[in-house]
């Protein structure tokens, strides 16, 4: 009986996450932190009991917009978004900023929304709910650096956004459809007006997936976010752009490239870098790329383990984050070149963190063994051997730098006598949840394989595997500690592709103010005056007097109303982003309600 | 005995000894490993993926380097300037 009524029911998890998480900043201290936990929870519990089919379909205008299209393959990322929205509520527990928390609220609200969106209209507004929560994740951690990378993170996803809506736009004037459907981009570049939507719902996708050249605000944004907002960060957006390009976009030759080069491009730079943080952002691009290029592959065995991968790696990926995070939290830096020695203060950080990197390096009896191999083996059973090696090659970097460069440089290393002591307890117990997880998943396999779309044929423990991943890694090891000498770190950061909007900006502004602004004053400036501004005046005052005469009465009282309105919209325009940026994210939701609520 | 002696006690020769052992254990052992799956001619070549694992660890660092020194790394105040 009960079943029925709860099988009956659709509760949008995302409801508890943006209506829920309203009510945050009424709370305090510890009924604050069992309010959070709880609707974290009531979220994961509503997938749990989520059936398949279509709920949430409101008419809007002439539209239909579908906030709940349940199927496998929507439900799996569900699943993994709100177990990610417990773990990431219990380690920011402890922060006492009301902003902060509703920023991640209505970023994991905004993900699930995108998920589980029927039509593309309303999953562009979630996709933008994602994108102006998010960057105040990085604005809240208040330093300059972090308000500039705020601003350049924002600007990457506004033009990814339009980018995505023009496509969605030209679709629909195409098609008349606005349901979400199977649209895969075939070659290098768009042919006639159905392959022009595609391609640029494709790269709308794709800036979000921080594919290359198109990535450089991940690196850039995430060792800037607080310490507790890269923790979300690092899950949420990157996965929901592979959610929509699997939904969308599967079997698009052109990602199958741009994934491997992904892969390898990621591992390049985390040599490069010092900032524990952005080490691991680069290593989010990495193992993003297994997942663009299964998806490019697009058979069922890739789609699994793509799906497979995202999941694993939302886990793994956080459980990093929050290990160095709590390095931050505790001594101030994420610099590998001020740490180490801290095996003596953290040890059990460590520990979480080293599971961490054995999971995301795909060791046997580890998450990532289960899902990366799913996803390699794919290109193996199709013979795209370059596809293969490349991988491969990735991985031998994966497990070089996540697995040995960052433990080895925090905890080891040059001893730096940094005063410190583990996290508290919030962040320890949800490092703890997540490490459960990725050795739970590496061993039980089974349950996460039967949330998969698509029926599974593949057996990850074959004695061949196991020893082929186990020489790789085990000879990288042995390569790191020959090497150790070429990786210590320094003072330095890279250049990436944001040097062309960053250099760009620099060089347009001094084009602006030197070049331009003599060439207007001096050339334009006098033609304007000879060849518009001195007839005008002429016409202008016939037309005065025309005016007097005649209209101004009239216009007066339009005046006077017109006035008392810009007056109260003045009080709005503050000219600060941040508070356009919340009236976008207010109306949108605005809009949402009234789309409910209308019959 | 706490969790740092334990860490402490691991960081020693003989673990490190051990820890060569298994190397020479995981190539020696690939001869007799069964192959269910042939892709292509590194499958079949016992040891390949050490080989493998050890070149790609040794090329990512060395091409890496490379790349800094010679084109991205700069100052940590290379975009204020």
């Amino acid at each position: 009986m009960i079943s029925e009524i709860i099988n009956v029911q659709f509760m949008h998890p995302s409801a508890y996450y943006i209506i829920g998480g309203l009510l945050i900043p009424l709370f305090k201290g510890r009924i604050r932190q069992g309010y959070m936990l709880l609707l974290s929870l009531l979220a994961f519990f509503a997938v749990v009991n989520m059936p398949h089919g279509v709920y949430g379909v409101y008419k809007f205008l002439s539209w239909e917009l579908t906030f709940g299209n349940v199927d496998k393959l929507s439900k799996v990322f569900a699943y993994i978004f709100t177990i990610m929205g417990v773990i990431g509520v219990i380690y920011s527990l402890h922060v006492k900023n009301d902003g902060e928390h509703l920023s991640s609220f209505y970023y994991i609200g905004g993900s699930l929304g995108v998920t589980l969106a029927g039509d593309f209209l309303t999953l562009f507004l979630f996709w933008e709910i994602m994108a102006f929560s998010s960057v105040f994740l990085v604005w809240y951690r208040k330093t300059p650096s972090s308000v500039d990378s705020g601003f350049r993170y924002i600007l990457w996803h506004v033009i990814g956004g339009l980018i995505l809506f023009s496509g969605i736009m030209i679709h629909y004037s195409v098609s008349g459809d606005l349901s979400i459907q199977f649209l895969p981009f075939h070659g290098w570049w768009p042919t006639d007006i159905h392959s022009l939507a595609t391609f640029l719902i494709l790269i709308g996708f794709i800036v979000n997936a921080a594919v290359p050249p198109f990535g450089a605000w991940l690196p850039d944004a995430y060792p800037a976010a607080t310490v507790t907002g890269a923790v979300f960060m690092s899950a949420f957006t990157t996965k929901t752009a592979v959610y929509a390009l699997i939904r969308v976009c599967a079997g698009s030759e052109i990602l199958i490239i741009l994934g491997v080069v992904m892969a390898i491009y990621g591992v390049v730079y985390a040599v490069l870098e010092n900032d524990a943080r952005r080490l691991l952002a680069y290593h989010i691009i990495s193992q993003v790329g297994y997942m663009v290029a299964g998806t490019g592959l697009g058979t069922q065995m890739a789609i699994n383990g793509v799906v497979a991968h995202a999941f694993c790696h939302i886990l793994y990926k956080s459980l990093l984050f929050m290990g160095t995070g709590s390095v931050l939290y505790v001594t101030g830096t994420a610099k590998l070149s001020e740490l180490g020695g801290l095996y003596k203060t953290m040890p059990r950080t460590m520990i979480y963190t080293i599971i961490g990197g054995l999971a995301i390096s795909a060791f046997p009896l580890f998450s990532g063994f289960v899902s990366k191999s799913m996803t390699v083996a794919a290109f193996g059973e199709e013979h795209i051997m370059w596809a293969f090696i490349g991988l491969m090659l990735a991985s031998a970097g994966t497990f070089l730098h996540t697995g040995l460069k960052v433990p080895y440089f925090i905890w080891f290393g040059k001893d730096q006598g940094i005063k410190a002591q583990e996290p508290p307890w919030n962040m320890e117990l949800a490092m703890i949840i997540g490490s459960i997880f990725c050795i739970g998943l590496g061993i039980f396999y089974k349950p996460l394989y039967a949330l998969l779309p698509y029926p599974v044929h593949f057996e990850p423990y074959t004695a061949y595997h196991t020893w082929e991943t186990l020489q790789i890694l085990l000879f990288t090891q042995f390569g790191f500690f020959l090497l150790l000498k070429k990786l210590w770190c320094e003072d330095t950061i890279s250049m990436d592709t944001d040097w062309f909007p960053r250099k760009g900006a620099k060089a347009f502004m001094w084009f602006v103010n030197k070049p331009l602004v003599s060439f207007e004053y001096n050339f334009i400036g006098e033609v304007y005056e000879f060849i518009i501004q001195k007839p005008i005046l002429h016409m202008a005052k016939w037309f005065k007097w025309v005016d007097t005469n005649i209209v101004n009465r009239a216009f007066n009282e339009i005046a006077n109303l017109t006035l008392l309105w810009s007056r109260m919209l003045q009080t709005i325009q503050s000219g600060q982003i941040q508070h356009y940026a919340m009236i976008m994210v207010a109306g949108v939701l605005a809009l949402i309600v009234i789309v409910i609520i209308l019959p | 005995m706490s969790l740092i002696d334990i860490i402490e006690k691991l960081r020693t020769k003989t673990v490190k000894k051990f820890a060569y052992g298994i190397l020479v254990l995981l190539v020696a052992a690939d001869f007799i490993i069964p192959r269910h799956e042939i892709h292509f001619f590194g499958d079949k070549i016992p040891g390949f993926w050490s080989l493998y694992g050890f070149i790609s660890c040794v090329l990512i660092i060395v091409v890496s380097k490379w790349l800094g020194q010679h084109w991205l790394v700069r100052d940590e105040d290379y975009y204020d300037k």
